[in-house]
């Protein structure tokens, strides 16, 4: 492409990311370091010095620490079983290992509770008294659902690098005399580590700064929810700030570490295939071996699902003390996509996401093309700002895009505009801040796969276009589109899944009932007393289906297994 | 209507290397010309810069009268036949080939009328319909040149369009091309590695290394007169024998060598000096065993061994003694080619007489 073209295309990215992703984070971390206008340590300090902020701070790390080591222990075995052997079903056991995926842990967090708390399902089955399953252990309940909730993400990584692996090591390490289990260990894990870093590294993050899953399970002694619970003193108090700095660095340097550690180490195979490797059919007692693995995975992952659509089947107050619900009713679906808050928050949702993710394929080609097809300098450097978003947690941008608006809105210019405190006030409408949001999140998805696509198409096919006389953008509309299709709907299927379920921008920025989108209104129904829990169930099955057709459609529609659409 | 195509200083680095340094080509209309030379010598390079996809950082390009350094690509009305043939997976052959048609805003009928001629001419009718993953390498080859073909480009370039066929049909292309070509009255330029197929197909042979020319000439030119010890050593195969110059005149040049004193009746270098250190060219196909006709200049003593036999010729190495004592292990080391064999020596040696003559004996000046 042409170098001013790209010139352009830089220059305008550096200006939606200064505005849309550094600007936030520069007034976070500028609240946490500057009182008046004096750069100072006080505040930061004072975080480590406060006992409650310590703990909190403590319990964050020590949660996403768990959350990570518990789901690599899940989809380790999981991706190498999967990678190794044939067995019957597998292409179904693969799939609904993925289904966590449909569900934010939070909403998870529902059924959870009806299982497992004082009152649920254990307890009833048992004949226990009132024993609280969770009780202190609500931190372990925390890490259990988010372990289940995100181990896909860390499955679809190793399958991804154990696929990558020339059997033809394995091959050399058995001819030498090793096997079984030091195999593993001496060629199979140091080959995939930098799959199991890069999904660790985010998984890490998201656990580390989840806010849905602790407030529905009522744990508050975590930074995340005491950020958000000093969310109303955003004007005055510097401490949330400086907390949310202090996650920030965390967050960022952990990113930064894996990136040093297996950044350029992508060991490269020397061939691609040598010995086409056929995956072994397992017979007997080894069927089952390697089945069950799988089924104890699925049977609890989708535990807390079935519980949601359990809740969201019972009568209101009927599953109490019982192994199942007394009454069964399909009221609350009725109910639930009746009642004002529900229905505007489809539409929200929708809105938001739909205009996050048009911005993102148009984005996204665009940042794609330069980084692939350009040879201008710093193009690693636009590749490298695009993946950032994944480096910081979705708790410190929401956090950060609150600073701003409030920002904004005390600007005299902007406070005597009804117009632009529009635009800029969440307080009036966060439509502007919730798409800019989700937008930024989740462009890393769309430019991987964009750039995916871009270098699985041969440049000399663009040429070949050039050369008889197609103008550049005739190229890319008969050529080079048509050919990275498949690449744009699978990364633009997961924005947009992804931002359907997006949780902490949700919470934090839609502030007025008329502009909550399904994860705020599941959220505000869970806190009513009475029927709350089952319509918000109820929604929040409204909202896999939606999901699960979708995601399936496209799949469909793409002729792909449905895993291939979830390689982050 | 066959246009030339001119470079003059032609320039293009890439990073600290120059890939192409300084090159002037003068190809005539409508003839068939070859950029030949060892990987990385900057060939591809400078047949981009024909295209459009390099842009030279000196020196300009014409074709016909038309100066195109600085347009883009699709300006350039060239047709070029890529290395991997390029062919869109996701359309047809003929949607393929009609699609430079399209792009010149050609009317329906008439693009029917000229993909079928096209499709035709390589033999590709009855694989219209097919996508290219349908094809073998031969039949993609054939419909990227009928892509290339269908618009009538003012030239053609080639982009070492047989690399990837198996053998046989790497020769049946060859003359394919060129029958094409000639045909069509058309000026192309052809990159290759492969200096069979250079000598076989092309007009003329440009020799580059290291984004130099080193020599442009017709085939057989390059083959009997290389300039250089790189071109000489580059085509075909030599044995290099050091010397020194002892007496030349316009038509001969004697230089003494380790094995005797050798004659060359070839144009000698320009500049030549009594007492110059030279070296010769001697071809293995140039050498003869036993029974020099009467007259015969260049006569030598030497041994067979180490043949190797091929039928319908053999490969021999000869040890030719050398007359100063000091020379390596005492003997000059020549590999010869001997068609319809009668001498062989797999193990022992047999003595010969070797012979050849004056006029195949290149005299080269380093």
């Amino acid at each position: 492409m042409r170098r001013s073209s790209a010139w352009t295309i830089f220059g305008i990215s550096l200006v939606i990311f200064g505005v849309g992703f550094l600007l936030p984070l520069f007034r976070v971390v500028g609240g946490g370091f500057f009182a008046d206008g004096h750069f100072t340590l006080q505040f930061i300090q004072a975080v480590f010095k406060d006992a409650i902020y310590r703990e909190g701070l403590f319990n964050s790390v020590m949660l996403g620490l768990g959350t990570t080591f518990l789901a690599t222990c899940i989809s380790l075995p999981l991706a190498w079983l999967a990678n190794r052997y044939r067995f019957p079903l597998k292409s179904v056991f693969t799939a609904l290992v993925l289904v966590p995926m449909i569900l934010p842990p939070f909403v998870g967090a529902i059924g959870f509770q009806q299982i497992f708390g004082q009152y649920g399902v254990i307890n009833a089955a048992l004949n226990l008294g009132p024993i609280d399953w969770l009780g202190n252990g609500r931190y372990f309940g925390v890490i259990l659902l988010q372990a289940l909730a995100l181990y896909p993400i860390m499955y679809l990584n190793v399958a991804a690098a154990l696929a990558n692996i020339d059997h033809a090591m394995d091959e050399a390490a058995s001819n030498l005399g090793c096997s079984g289990f030091t195999k593993f260990r001496r060629i199979t894990l140091p080959l995939i580590m930098p799959g199991v870093f890069a999904g660790g590294t985010i998984i890490f993050i998201w656990s580390f700064t989840e806010l849905g899953t602790p407030l529905i399970m009522n744990y508050s002694r975590c930074a995340s929810v005491q950020v958000y619970d000093a969310l109303k003193e955003i004007q005055s108090d510097p401490f949330p700030y400086a907390l949310v700095t202090v996650m920030l660095v965390v967050s960022v340097g952990l990113y930064c570490l894996s990136k040093f550690l297996f950044g350029r180490q992508n060991y490269a195979m020397t061939s691609k295939a040598t010995t086409t490797f056929k995956e072994e059919t397992t017979k007997g007692w080894k069927t089952v071996a390697v089945m069950a693995p799988f089924i104890v995975v699925i049977f609890f992952a989708l535990l807390p699902h079935f519980g949601v659509i359990l809740t969201s089947l019972s009568v209101p107050g009927s599953w109490y003390q019982s192994v199942f619900p007394q009454d069964i009713t399909g009221a609350n679906y009725i109910e639930a996509l009746g009642h004002d808050m529900t229905v505007s928050s489809i539409k929200n949702s929708l809105t938001f996401s739909v205009l996050a993710v048009a911005f993102n394929i148009i984005f996204g080609i665009a940042i794609a093309f330069v980084v692939v097809r350009s040879d201008i300098r710093f193009r690693g450097l636009l590749d490298a700002l695009a993946m950032l978003p994944l480096a910081v947690p979705g708790l410190v941008m929401a956090f950060g895009y609150l600073a701003v608006s409030s920002w904004l809105s005390n600007l005299d210019g902007v406070k005597n505009s009804p117009f632009l405190l529009g635009l800029c006030d969440v307080k009036t409408n966060p439509t502007l801040f919730l798409v800019v949001a989700y937008s930024m999140r989740r462009l890393p998805y769309m430019v991987r796969s964009a750039v995916a696509g871009l270098q699985q198409t041969s440049v000399t096919l663009e040429e070949a276009a050039a050369n008889l006389g197609a103008p550049p953008l005739v190229t890319i509309k008969r050529v080079t589109m048509p050919l990275i299709t498949a690449n744009l709907i699978a990364g633009a299927l997961l924005a947009f899944a992804f931002s359907m379920l997006e949780v902490s921008d949700s919470l934090m920025l839609a502030q007025r009932a008329e502009f909550y989108p399904i994860t705020k209104t599941i959220y505000e129904l869970f806190q009513l007393i009475g029927t709350g829990k089952y319509l918000a169930s109820a929604l929040g099955v409204w909202a896999m289906l939606f999901l699960a057709v979708t995601i399936i459609g496209a799949s469909l529609l793409l002729g792909k297994k449905m895993g291939a659409l979830f390689r982050v | 209507m066959a246009v030339g195509i001119k470079t003059n200083n032609l320039v293009k680095v890439f990073g600290e290397t120059r890939a192409v340094d300084g090159v002037d080509l003068d190809i005539q209309p409508g003839e068939i010309f070859f950029l030949l030379g060892p990987s990385g010598c900057g060939k591809t390079t400078l047949l981009r810069c024909l295209a459009g996809f390099n842009v030279p950082d000196d020196g300009t390009v014409h074709i016909g009268d038309r100066d195109v350094t600085k347009l883009a690509p699709h300006e350039r009305d060239t047709g070029m036949v890529f290395q991997s043939y390029a062919l869109w997976p996701h359309m047809s052959v003929v949607q393929n080939v009609a699609f430079g048609l399209e792009m010149r805003k050609i009317s329906k009928d008439e693009i029917k009328k000229r993909v079928g001629e096209a499709l035709e001419m390589v033999q590709m009718t009855d694989r219209a319909t097919f996508k290219p993953n349908q094809l073998s390498g031969g039949q993609q080859q054939r419909v990227a040149l009928a892509r290339a073909l269908v618009i009538h480009p003012k030239c053609l370039l080639l982009d070492e369009p047989l690399s990837n066929l198996d053998a046989k049909l790497r020769l049946e292309m060859r003359t394919e091309i060129r029958r094409i070509c000639k045909e069509a009255g058309l000026t192309a330029v052809y990159v290759t590695h492969d200096q069979k197929e250079a000598l076989s197909v092309a007009d003329r042979i440009a020799i580059l290394s290291d984004g130099k020319l080193q020599q442009v000439d017709v085939p057989e030119g390059l083959y009997r007169k290389p300039v250089s010890r790189f071109v000489a050593d580059f085509i075909g195969e030599t044995n290099f024998v050091k010397g020194e110059v002892t007496l030349f005149d316009e038509a001969s040049v004697n230089v003494r060598t380790p094995m005797g004193t050798v004659i060359s009746s070839q144009s000698p270098p320009e500049r030549l000096e009594l007492g110059q250190e030279v070296t010769l060219s001697i071809r293995p196909e140039i050498l003869y065993f036993n029974d020099p006709p009467s007259g015969s200049l260049n006569i030598f003593n030497g041994a067979v061994h180490d043949s190797v036999y091929l039928g319908e010729m053999a490969q021999h190495q000869v040890k030719v003694p050398a007359l100063d004592s000091g020379y390596a292990d005492g003997f000059v080391r020549l590999k010869a080619f001997d068609l319809n064999p009668k001498i062989v020596a797999r193990e022992g040696s047999a003595e010969v007489q070797l012979w050849f003559a004056p006029e195949d004996v290149v005299v080269l000046a380093k």
